[in-house]
């Protein structure tokens, strides 16, 4: 790696006011699993780096009157490991636990992952279809800001070079709503994402309430099919039509063809995990992780 | 003890840490890590001229336990006074002529104690069979993980940021990256002297033609493999030692060290008897350290500076410029009986070779016997090709061609027995080597087993009782 | 350069060192504990296991200012002064390694889990060693050999790998 500075910052003010010293040339450093990779090989000359992993406010998954926020240096593993989170937000937990291995794990952060911002990021899905909201200090202090308007495109969100991200918080309806995250690899373990999907709903009267379905690694950011949501809404959730808005799904999104998966094997591969998803979370059983990743 | 003790005096004097210590007292040489006497010493070895049994006893590998305990040395953990480190440039070019080549900049960083490029080297040409890889591109680059250039510095951040600064002019060339493309009469020339296809075989067994003609059907079809990486676990490592009576030690992951020095005396035009190779434990082999990389550029790096150097090559590098597995394309025509029973096989192997020959030919001859299975074939003809490419260059990797050809006559087997309804287990049996079959190459073969094999391997894993 | 202090197998250890550096290089560089390997430098091989403060990471994705004041366990620090760790007994029964390489990595990967887990499943074990890459031998043994460390380290009687594998 080239020469750089380090400056440890104990709390996420301290990490603004030296980002605000040292931008554009400084970066924040959580768990460092994807950072480091890029200070290896990565072209971005970073002068400075701002390590928040002892930042002492970040740290915390907490319960509030708001709903669920989780700080934005929580560890994929803190997160499989939370009983609040297990108790509210399950899919998460599942989630987390299909990225990397236990090491990657370990270090790497809820907060850098959706930082990172790349399209296959396992954390975005879930949030997104909870409808999370991230909190995101700055110069002036803090803002509030919807998940979906972070993601700007690949490697991009619309912080500014100073800011850096607090925490994601649920909100507090959509603690306990039945969402299953399902994730397409080529193997199990340290596999990123061909397709991954977290697709949910409520049923009422034998209708599909409030369905959500987001999808990553098949457009520029994680998404929310929209037109598939829309088009089960209201509707019975039977085989056929949970098949039809997995097909749905398949034509809004975008996926590339790569050298992990062509266009098509995704277009297919997010048909069959949205309606399974949704099957499953109409179900509201309890899915397995290990069947699912292929 | 002695040691404990002291360092509960020291602690004393208000020491805090192993470093403190050394501080405080000079003569005080605390083990970087815990004294040997820690771990058990039951040694299991028989006493002096004791005869004990091998056969029938289980054995345990003698490095196992080091291994266990992080205590079995690689390359990579070795390291000696004055030890500087090199990297090298890698074109990121497939085809290029190489205009010039200004290492300047590098060599006034400070710490950068060498620059070495390919017109250094006494003779710039290595290879098992062939002697067509230059050990760093000196006129022109034949595929993008050619080395151009390398440096040794007193570190390898220092080693890595020269590489950066070396200025490498390229005049592109046309490339050519597919190998039946390649063999055209028309394609452009990977090597300047000559054809692409550089080395090819042919078996030919019975009369085809009849065979053909005798069969009830004939079934035709291409299979590809693609180019697999050894990816060892360890990456290529080497350090040179050239000593000032002008011998060379090379400690490297180097599998076949007798090759490797033949080849590096080669390179370097001195007598083998001032080259001492020492083998050290390879972290992984498979094939891909079956000869010689950057061993005489660090040696020769070492020549420059007086001083030994380590090489380590990155992941990237293992991929980009170490060997690989062959890609194959396999052409199958196959002439059988109404029972599924080999009249006639025409096979056609085209091995992609990427830029350089390395263990092609062998991996050519070895596919070639083995292309027809373990199955009785009469009349038979085989040709194979192993074609240049501007890619990174193929050679041994675990099994020298025989899993390419085993993808292509076992999946033809299935296409066979499913087109004629036969039992998957069932055709092989009636194809299958007996007891003193002959090889399409003419080797009778004994200790024959195959039917066997397969009835117990069928009868272990349910084959009677699948589910279709 | 930057002063780091951390307590490296039970023993605080400083050293002063520029802030690109990994902990694995402090370690191996610094320190001359090379038991854990540099295998692809990026996090995927899992040929630089540590423990750190009880979890198991990757050194080449942990800057040395990052580990700081932390708790590290190297595979030297396994064995104590009696015996082996149990685990290290258990992968020389099984045969568990061939070119070793990735044996530290595994060892203290599977160290971490019976630190917390002494009584883990085949999918839990294979869960805990998904990011320990092995190229020569596979795994089935290497599960073997954790299976029976957690049986010495409950203090049930051993199966030799000998019976395990008839």
């Amino acid at each position: 790696m080239r020469p750089f500075q380090v400056y440890v910052a104990k709390d996420s003010e301290h990490a603004v006011s030296l980002l605000c010293e040292h931008a554009p040339r400084a970066v924040i450093l959580a768990g460092g699993t994807d950072l480091l990779v890029d200070l290896k090989h990565g072209s971005k000359p970073w002068d400075v780096i701002v390590d928040i992993s002892r930042a002492e406010d970040l740290n915390a998954i907490t319960l509030t009157g708001e709903g669920l926020a989780i700080g934005a240096r929580v560890t994929h593993t803190d997160i499989m490991r939370s009983p609040v989170i297990r108790e509210s937000a399950p899919a998460l937990i599942d989630a987390a636990h299909s990225i990397g291995a236990v090491q990657t794990r370990n270090l790497g952060t809820i907060g850098g992952n959706l930082m990172t911002c790349v399209p296959s990021m396992d954390s975005g899905p879930a949030l997104l279809a909870l409808d999370a909201g991230v909190t995101i200090r700055g110069p002036e202090g803090l803002r509030r800001l919807p998940l979906a308007e972070l993601f700007v495109g690949p490697r991009k969100t619309s912080l500014a070079p100073t800011e850096i991200l607090v925490d994601i918080v649920i909100p507090k309806h959509n603690l306990g709503k039945p969402l299953v995250f399902l994730k397409f690899g080529l193997r199990k373990g340290q596999a990123l994402a061909l397709v991954n999907v977290a697709a949910g709903c409520r049923l009422n009267g034998g209708k599909v309430w409030e369905p959500t379905i987001a999808l990553g690694a098949v457009a520029p950011t994680v998404i929310r099919a929209q037109a598939a949501e829309a088009y089960l809404a209201g509707r019975a959730p039977s085989e056929q039509n949970l098949s039809e808005t997995g097909r749905i799904a398949a034509q809004e999104a975008k996926p590339i063809s790569d050298f992990r998966a062509s266009a098509d094997y995704r277009r297919d591969l997010i048909a069959v995990l949205v309606a399974r998803a949704l099957r499953q979370a109409c179900a509201g059983t309890e899915i397995e992780q290990a069947e699912m990743i292929a | 003890m002695n040691e404990r003790v002291k360092l509960q005096e020291a602690d004393r004097v208000e020491a805090k840490t192993p470093e403190d210590l050394r501080r405080a007292d000079e003569d005080l040489r605390l083990p970087a890590i815990a004294p040997r006497e820690q771990y058990p010493i039951d040694v299991r070895a028989p006493e002096a001229r004791e005869q004990t049994n091998a056969v029938g006893q289980r054995a345990t590998r003698p490095d196992n336990r080091l291994q266990g305990l992080g205590q079995l040395k690689y390359i990579a953990d070795f390291s000696f006074p004055g030890m500087l480190f090199a990297r090298i440039k890698r074109a990121g070019i497939a085809a290029a002529r190489i205009v010039r080549i200004d290492t300047s900049a590098a060599e006034a960083m400070p710490g950068v104690m060498a620059v070495l490029t390919g017109s250094e080297i006494p003779v710039n040409s290595f290879g098992p069979s062939y002697q067509d890889q230059p050990v760093l591109a000196q006129d022109r680059v034949f595929h993008a993980g050619d080395g151009v250039a390398a440096v040794a510095a007193v570190t390898e951040q220092i080693a890595e940021e020269a590489v950066e600064r070396i200025v490498v002019e390229y005049e592109p060339l046309p490339a050519v990256f597919d190998p039946i493309e390649a063999m055209r009469d028309d394609a452009v020339r990977v090597h300047e002297d000559g054809s692409n296809i550089y080395t090819s075989k042919t078996i030919r067994k019975g009369d085809i033609e009849k065979g053909f003609a005798d069969s009830y059907r004939i079934f035709e079809e291409t299979f590809r493999t693609q180019m697999v990486e050894h990816v060892p676990l360890e990456p290529h490592a080497a350090i040179a030692d050239w000593d000032a009576n002008g011998r060379v030690t090379i400690w490297s992951t180097l599998g076949r060290i007798t090759l490797g020095r033949a080849d590096i005396a080669r390179t370097l035009k001195m007598p083998m008897s001032r080259i001492r190779i020492a083998g050290t434990i390879v972290g992984g082999n498979f094939g891909g350290k079956n000869e010689i990389t950057q061993e005489p550029v660090l040696a020769l790096l070492s020549k420059k500076t007086g001083r030994p150097v380590k090489g380590t090559y990155s992941r990237e590098e293992e991929f980009l410029a170490t060997t690989t597995r062959h890609p194959f394309i396999m052409d199958y025509k196959t002439g059988v009986t109404k029972e599924g029973r080999i009249l006639a096989r025409k096979i056609r192997l085209v091995l992609d070779g990427g830029a350089y020959c390395s263990w092609s030919e062998t991996t050519l001859g070895k596919a070639c016997i083995l292309s027809s299975g373990p199955y009785k074939v009469e009349n038979l003809l085989v040709e194979a090709f192993a074609v240049y490419t501007n890619k990174t260059m193929t050679g041994a990797m675990r099994g020298f061609g025989a899993p390419q050809v085993c993808f292509a006559y076992e999946s033809q087997m299935d296409d066979i027995a499913r087109a004629l309804d036969i039992d998957p287990l069932e055709i092989r049996l009636r194809n299958a080597f007996d007891e003193g079959a002959i090889s399409p190459t003419g080797q009778v073969l004994h200790s024959v087993v195959v039917k066997e094999s397969l009835a117990k391997a069928a009868e272990r894993f349910g084959w009677e009782a699948r589910t279709p | 350069m930057t002063d780091i202090a951390i307590t490296v197998n039970g023993e605080l250890r400083k050293a002063s060192v520029p802030s690109e550096t990994t902990l694995l290089q402090l370690l191996r560089d610094n320190f001359q504990l090379t038991g854990a390997k540099l295998g692809c430098d990026v996090g995927d091989c899992g040929a630089c296991t540590v423990i750190v403060d009880g979890a198991a990471v990757n050194a080449c994705l942990m800057l040395a200012v990052q580990a700081e004041g932390r708790d590290i366990i190297t595979i030297e620090g396994l064995a104590n002064r009696q015996v082996f760790h149990p685990l290290q007994q258990a992968f020389e029964e099984s045969g568990a390694l061939q070119c070793g390489f990735c044996g530290p990595g595994v060892i203290l990967s599977a160290k971490a889990l019976l630190d917390e887990n002494p009584d883990p499943d085949v999918y839990e074990i294979r869960d805990a060693l998904a990011g320990n890459l092995c190229r020569c031998t596979g795994y089935t043994k290497m599960i073997e050999a954790v299976q029976n460390a957690a049986r010495i380290l409950r203090g049930e009687p051993e199966i030799s790998s000998r019976m395990i594998s008839r």
